[in-house]
């Protein structure tokens, strides 16, 4: 049943820009260092002697920002697209349980995401082969700066996806997204406790793989609460 | 007849939870300068703390949050007629293109101006926490957030625009997102930044001076510009879309 589900869920988001956003995401984020290493590359490679981590210190510096947004664009999305014909009713009149309505969605969402997070690895390498940095290629430093912040947004996934099911006003789930980005955007001077700080942080832990658990684990977790306060409301 | 029309459009738009999202900023500013305390650090005694903290919140508000609550507001003042065939039932009533424009277009100002307002509010609330004996710089404080409400004048103008094109609030975001993440490198550049519209917010409230005689922080001539230029741009691409928009 989840399976059909998930057809029909991919089927629903043809043509509404999710497959563009998801090629969006990434390719901006790189454009980003096309542009600044476009205009001030002898300046950059003078700042360290690994030029290699550098770039993908300067690629890190937006990737965190681009997923937080970019998770609160697609949950509200997808919301949106029950939301603006009153479609709930119809989706759960169907002999489906609210649970895998639910789960459907975030299996959606979650491989969109991990798509992008692909495209980022391979534009990474991309431009910086393009760059030819005199050094070896960092394969798996590229892997780990493409897929970490990833699976460390799983939570705001979580998170963002059940306040924009919820609500019938989709500017409550928006606004919560750019709280969110901007808790982001400062997260060196807050808390470790903050979700949406981890996209971003996983370079000052000792171990980055432990973000990665830590972002299963309360994805996981929000994940459940959601689901449950989702079956619980009347349908709208 | 304007008037009356400004008015329906706030009746719609205060039972859209407009509260709760115009408290969000605020509330966060405040929130992040109580448990931010590593900026009173970095200046010596002679600089204003409250000066200090201003421009410490400044750094990520007029960079990123108020470009992008902006395009929020812009959404939600259009919310009420995307749904159910709200356009055609507004536009059934002797009322202009224009005008419905206009209405929605001024809101949104002072929706703005409403935000920059709380965040000063938010400012002094915080420093009186904190118990910052200097003087309140006033004039300075009120200088900034003029300009990062008229910098925002063209920014809100594309946002309504898209809002109109979209029914769903996520691709106006998209938009917003798009034209907003590039700020915080094209502020690095002297020679681009000054060019970037979504740049002008965060430059009117950080490049503060204490000896200046103009209205703003950044030339006029950058003003006239590059506010004023995208705001011709993007008011009157707008405005000309919803008057051709097939309802």
């Amino acid at each position: 049943m989840i399976g059909k589900l998930i057809m029909a869920d991919f089927l629903k988001m043809k043509r509404k820009g999710f497959w563009f956003l998801a090629f969006l995401g990434p390719f901006g984020v790189i454009a980003l260092q096309m542009v600044n290493y476009g205009v001030r590359k002898e300046y950059l490679l003078t700042q360290s002697e690994d030029d290699w981590g550098y770039y993908l210190l300067n690629v890190n510096s937006f990737t965190p920002l681009a997923i937080v947004l970019g998770i609160a664009i697609v949950t509200s999305a997808i919301a949106s697209v029950e939301n603006e014909t009153n479609a709930w009713k119809q989706l759960l009149a169907l002999p489906i349980s609210k649970k895998t309505v639910f789960l459907s969605k975030f299996m959606v969402l979650a491989f969109l995401l991990l798509v992008s997070s692909a495209l980022l690895s391979i534009f990474t390498l991309g431009y910086g082969m393009y760059l030819n940095f005199d050094q070896e290629i960092p394969y798996s430093d590229i892997i780990i700066f493409s897929f970490y912040p990833y699976f460390a947004a799983l939570p705001i996934l979580a998170l963002q996806l059940w306040i924009a099911t919820v609500s019938n006003n989709q500017g409550i789930p928006i606004t919560t997204g750019i709280l969110g980005t901007i808790i982001t955007y400062s997260s060196a001077s807050l808390p470790d406790w903050l979700i949406w700080k981890w996209p971003a942080v996983m370079l000052e832990w000792e171990e980055p793989i432990r973000i990665v658990m830590l972002g299963f684990g309360f994805g996981f977790l929000l994940f459940i609460v959601g689901m449950i306060d989702f079956v619980r409301r009347d349908v709208k | 007849m304007f008037l009356s029309i400004l008015q329906s459009e706030w009746f719609k738009l205060r039972k859209s939870k407009i509260s709760a999202i115009i408290l969000a900023a605020p509330i966060l500013t405040f929130l992040m300068g109580l448990t931010m305390d590593g900026f009173e650090f970095i200046g010596d005694d002679e600089v204003n703390d409250w000066l200090l903290f201003f421009l410490f919140s400044n750094l990520t508000y007029s960079l990123l949050f108020l470009p992008l609550i902006s395009g929020v507001f812009a959404s939600l003042v259009c919310r009420y007629e995307h749904q159910a065939g709200g356009w055609k039932q507004l536009l059934t009533l002797p009322v202009t293109r224009g005008k419905v424009f206009m209405a929605k277009y001024t809101l949104l100002l002072l929706l703005v101006f409403v935000i920059q307002m709380l965040y000063v509010v938010a400012i002094f609330s915080v420093g009186t926490m904190k118990g910052y004996t200097d003087a309140f710089p006033m004039a300075i404080i009120w200088k900034s957030v003029f300009g990062g409400w008229v910098a925002a004048f063209p920014l809100v103008a594309l946002q309504l625009w898209m809002s109109m094109i979209w029914k769903t609030f996520a691709l106006p975001l998209a938009v917003n997102v798009f034209f907003t993440l590039p700020t915080i490198l094209a502020v690095n550049s002297e020679t681009y930044g000054p060019y970037y519209p979504w740049a002008q917010p965060f430059l009117m409230m950080y490049s503060v001076e204490e000896s200046m005689d103009s209205v703003f922080y950044v030339p006029w001539d950058q003003v006239l510009l590059v506010v004023g230029g995208s705001f011709i741009l993007f008011f009157f691409g707008g405005m000309i879309y919803f008057s051709r928009k097939a309802i």
